[in-house]
């Protein structure tokens, strides 16, 4: 991967907290109501193939796995908000052979406020993996 | 929640992966990655057949804790790495032990997992997770 893009932006997207796309989610998991913590991956994963596919990145995607997550949820979600979805490349490292993608990714309220910030690390497993 | 104490383990929470499963999750939570859905794919890529997403086994988890909480929203932080593979098939075990409380804020600190056991080995698709719940 390109380490020299670490800190680049990419254009924000809208997110909608869309009812029926919480349904579907939370039936995989189970019956509560709310919105799941882990519910904010659907809005990162809007922007990750833009990100992941950057022809600069350099990212051979048929490598990759999700290798670790983290959320720090400031408020909860509410159902049928929109959100700004504001990602950007915090770090790129090499250990092993494989090589670490991380993701940061805040969710925006309209008012501007931080909702929830996510951290994803893709790991791009090597060629001999 | 009343009477929360450091030490404190949740009640586990535990399920059978399956494909139906592995691929409502693709559907909803939009990560197509095609190693979750294509044998061949996993073949390819070192694994005797498609895996769940780690967003699977953590959604899992974080059904635990919300659980355990009685509130999603009360989940103030959760992290995780995925750490071995599941499979079609593995029943995965998601539980967290209290480990601090902040008595100010009310928010307890808990250490969290995954295990499921194959050939007669426990494996950790989640080890040392983290998680900040609200108690109030």
């Amino acid at each position: 991967m390109n380490a020299s893009l670490v800190g680049k932006t990419y254009p924000e997207v809208p997110f909608l907290v869309d009812p029926d796309r919480l349904v579907a989610f939370s039936r995989v998991f189970g019956q509560l109501s709310g919105v799941p913590p882990t519910f904010v991956t659907v809005a990162e994963f809007l922007v990750f193939p833009q990100i992941m596919g950057d022809p600069d990145l350099h990212l051979d995607v048929r490598r990759v796995l999700h290798g670790s997550q983290e959320y720090v949820h400031h408020r909860s979600l509410i159902e049928g908000e929109t959100l700004t979805v504001r990602s950007r490349l915090a770090s790129i490292r090499t250990k092993g052979g494989n090589g670490f993608l991380t993701i940061e990714t805040d969710l925006l309220g309209v008012g501007g406020d931080v909702a929830c910030t996510a951290r994803s690390t893709m790991i791009e497993r090597g060629e001999s993996a | 929640m009343s009477e929360v104490s450091v030490g404190d383990e949740l009640p586990t929470r535990r399920r059978i992966v399956t494909r139906e499963d592995v691929r409502d999750y693709a559907e909803a939570g939009g990560d197509q990655n095609p190693v979750h859905q294509d044998d061949d794919v996993a073949r390819a890529a070192g694994f005797p057949g498609i895996l769940a997403h780690g967003m699977f086994t953590m959604g899992h988890l974080a059904d635990c804790l919300s659980t355990w909480a009685g509130d999603p929203g009360a989940v103030a932080s959760l992290s995780a790495s995925f750490r071995a593979p599941v499979f079609m098939g593995d029943e995965i075990v998601a539980g967290g032990r209290v480990v601090a409380i902040d008595q100010d804020s009310n928010v307890a600190t808990l250490e969290t997992w995954v295990t499921l056991e194959r050939e007669g080995r426990t494996e950790w698709p989640i080890k040392r997770g983290e998680a900040r719940v609200r108690l109030a």
